[in-house]
């Protein structure tokens, strides 16, 4: 299913007099192809569970539309939109079985108990829990819980699959285990799926299309990649990769891309303060390298090594720098000299925090 | 202790100064004061530490047993009475509950069987269980009450009151959780009954019910035969002897008196039940209502299927102590019925019956009907139990 978000806001009211109102959602427009995995990425409180919600039909936006296919949702009520979701905690029914809690949107629809249990059956495997059917959610590892959720989610074969931070009560192992599991699951089902994360690398790692948020404004939509390769904003370069790119204090001056006193890249751009962001991995050593950095240490990872290094026009406090591990660094050098990929370095408008394009 | 005492004591002695006779008796006399309370509190303190923690218990019971053969007799009684001292803290609530609650019950149990028990003589004509069998043939002499007529309607009364009370309630507290407006207001509403005395309400209750007048010259018919009489409805006779009457053996149902008691104990029960049920559904996370709403489920399944379950520990508790204390219902009868409990008890209780007796002077009656009771209200416990523990699950 198709699903196109216009001009979707939503204004929660203060709960106390005269307090300000929270814009949780400020026009959002979002056109989603069918069959999509799309991810709903930014921190805490930006608004991602708020968008799902109205997605669901659980909270009605303030203003905007919601269209699926070709169809008005945006006033439908969430039983009649042909969506399944998996809520961050999962809400599983503490008092029914796994079978139960699978079959309960099915018993809604007054399915024959036989077919119920057939499908129930069906959802349980794709997710692979049908050994726990008679068993009681709190019987059950958070991982299995999830499970459960999603075959809930799943058994009415739902046009739109939404999961809110389905992955945030896991442990790291079983994160990573799950979310491959996701993105199966997904493309064995062929669902449009929208996908609430606040994780970074786990948006990147499996979305085909990656929504950042921030405030509850959308600040950049495109393919992980995409997104990381060419950042709109300082925020948006800032929220991904890990290591976190380099962030410097810069000026530019005569076609020239000053960091401390050094020109680290020419530019077409007119003269203004900016913010110069680096990769970790766009750092090339070279003895006579644009950019001076003093050296804290290196860490070797076998793969790759990074340096961490210190500059007083960073914004952090450390830089990290990230090189091949055959590269020979002079040991125990004090200061190392890089050149940058030019296509690893990002400027921002100091004000801003616009991206110069 | 010692070591206080002296430090009161030459605390007040330091500065060497002298004072005149009447003086420094006085300041003596306030030090000797001093000390005295001094001590008891460190006495007091000491107690309460002592008995404070396990640990220090134990501490000291290993004391006891170390260097048991220097301890002192005294010293031994007093750090043995410290370790024991939690039974001072229960032994007024024990000796009242034995006096008051125990022993009665034991005498009761021993009295039932006691035959032709005169209490003004305190003789008795054999132990047996004539007793009850008296009483559950119903063969107590004339002008008496029928055990088995107050058992029905007691039984009749709890099992039907108590469900439906109960069920309403939950209706009302899920109506009351979805309104956001004036909550509150509904609330203490719904709550005044529960602060009315049930003779009072029993009163009025009858009032809302009475045919007032001869039957060639009616006053007034009452506020509920009016309201029946909108909807073309004869009036009925709610509370007088003249009241309708089903005949099953020797068993009467006087059907309109009954659905007087019913509603009235509906109506009293409620704000009870609405107090635990609105409670209980403000804890229900609303995260469950949300992934109901998207499972489509509808408001009513939604009521059965997640809230009600949800809330099983607290229904069963309402249905447990309401059938408890529907067995043992007697006052708001008597507001209703009088003090005969309608005609010759044919609206009497249990507990009534037990009264019956026990105003006769026939106490052997009355002990056997309340050991009748004990046992039927263990039974009804019991399968109460059963069954509700079969459907909560504890979160
Ligand atoms: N029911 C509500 N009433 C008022 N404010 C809300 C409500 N739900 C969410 N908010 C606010 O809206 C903002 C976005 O919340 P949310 O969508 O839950 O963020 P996220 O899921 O991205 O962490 C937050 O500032 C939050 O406090
Ligand atoms: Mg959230």
């Amino acid at each position: 299913m198709r699903i196109s978000i216009q001009h979707l806001t939503k204004i929660f009211p203060s709960r106390n007099k005269g307090g300000a109102a929270v814009h949780a959602v400020e026009d959002m427009c979002i056109e989603i192809p069918s069959g999509k995995l799309v991810g709903l990425l930014g921190p805490s409180g930006c608004g991602k569970s708020t968008t799902l919600f109205m997605l669901s039909g659980l909270e009605s936006p303030t203003s905007g539309k919601i269209i699926f296919d070709d169809q008005d949702v945006t006033t439908l009520a969430a039983e009649k939109r042909g969506i399944g979701l998996v809520f961050q905690n999962y809400a599983l029914y503490p008092h029914m079985t796994v079978q139960e809690n699978i079959r309960f949107p099915l018993d809604n629809m007054r399915i024959k108990k036989e077919e119920g249990n057939a499908r129930a059956l069906d959802a349980a495997r794709l997710v692979q829990i049908e050994d726990l059917m008679a068993r009681k959610p709190s019987e059950l590892s958070g991982g299995q819980q999830q499970r459960v959720a999603i075959a809930r989610a799943l058994v009415k074969m739902p046009n739109v699959l939404l999961l809110d931070e389905p992955l945030s009560n896991l442990d790291a192992r079983l994160r990573l285990q799950t979310r491959e599991e996701i993105k199966r699951i997904q493309r064995e089902t062929g669902i449009t799926t929208v996908f609430v994360t606040h994780d970074q690398e786990e948006a990147m790692s499996i979305c085909d299309i990656m929504v950042v948020m921030k405030l509850g404004v959308v600040q950049q939509i495109g393919a992980p990649q995409e997104i990381y390769d060419d950042p709109n904003n300082l925020f948006v370069a800032n929220f991904l990769g890990t290591p976190p790119i380099n962030i410097f204090k810069g000026k530019i001056e005569g076609g020239k891309v000053y960091v401390g006193g050094e020109v680290v890249s020419a530019t077409e751009y007119e003269d203004q303060e900016v913010y110069v962001g680096i990769r970790p991995e766009g750092y090339i050593y070279d003895p006579d390298g644009v950019l001076t950095l003093k050296v804290d240490h290196i860490e070797v990872m076998g793969r790759d090594k990074s340096v961490v290094a210190t500059h007083e026009s960073s914004t952090k406090p450390t830089v990290r720098c990230i090189i091949d591990s055959d590269v020979v660094l002079p040991p125990d050098a004090a200061e190392l000299k890089f050149n940058i990929k030019p296509y690893k370095l990002f400027l921002f408008n100091a004000e801003t925090e616009e991206r110069l394009r | 202790m010692k070591e206080n005492k002296k430090d009161v004591g030459s605390a007040s002695g330091t500065p060497p100064k002298q004072h005149n006779k009447f003086v420094q008796y006085f300041i003596n006399l306030g030090a000797r004061i001093r000390g005295w309370f001094v001590d008891k509190w460190t006495a007091i303190k000491d107690f309460f530490v002592g008995i404070k923690t396990y640990k220090q218990r134990k501490l000291e019971a290993e004391l006891v047993t170390n260097d048991g053969p220097q301890l002192t007799k005294g010293e031994k009684f007093r750090r043995g009475l410290k370790s024991q001292s939690g039974w001072l803290f229960v032994a007024p609530a024990l000796i009242l509950m034995l006096v008051f609650t125990f022993w009665p019950i034991l005498a009761a149990f021993i009295n039932a069987f006691k035959q032709n028990y005169n209490s003004l003589s305190d003789t008795y004509q054999g132990i047996g269980f004539e007793n009850f069998v008296r009483v559950i043939k119903g063969d107590t002499g004339t002008g008496g009450a029928s055990f088995n007529q107050c058992l029905v309607n007691t039984l009749l009364f709890t099992l039907i009151s108590v469900p439906l009370s109960t069920l309403l309630a939950l209706l009302i507290s899920v109506a009351l959780n979805s309104i956001k407006a004036v909550q509150k207001a509904y609330q203490t509403i719904l709550f005044l009954p529960y602060l009315t005395n049930s003779l009072a309400m029993g009163a009025v209750f009858a009032t809302f019910f009475t045919i007032i007048g001869t039957e060639k010259n009616i006053e007034t018919v009452g506020l509920v035969n009016n309201v029946l009489g909108w909807f073309g409805l004869a009036p009925v006779e709610w509370i007088k002897a003249s009241s309708p009457v089903w005949t099953l053996g020797s068993i009467k149902i006087p059907w309109a008196k009954y659905i007087v008691v019913i509603v009235y104990e509906v109506w009293s029960g409620l704000p009870f039940k609405i107090l635990i049920l609105f409670s209980a559904l403000q804890s229900i996370n609303k995260q469950y209502y949300d992934a109901a709403k998207v499972d489509g489920a509808s408001r009513w399944t939604t009521l059965w299927r997640i809230t009600a379950p949800m809330i099983m520990p607290q229904i069963s508790y309402l249905l447990v102590t309401g059938i408890m204390g529907g067995m043992k219902q007697y006052t708001a009868i008597v507001g209703i019925f009088g003090e005969q409990m309608g005609t010759n008890y044919d609206m009497g209780t249990v507990v009534g019956y037990i009264y019956r007796y026990v105003d006769n002077g026939q106490y052997g009656y009355a002990f056997a009907g309340s050991i009748l009771l004990f046992l039927i209200i263990m039974v009804i416990t019991w399968i109460n139990n059963k069954i509700t523990k079969k459907h909560t699950t504890y979160r």
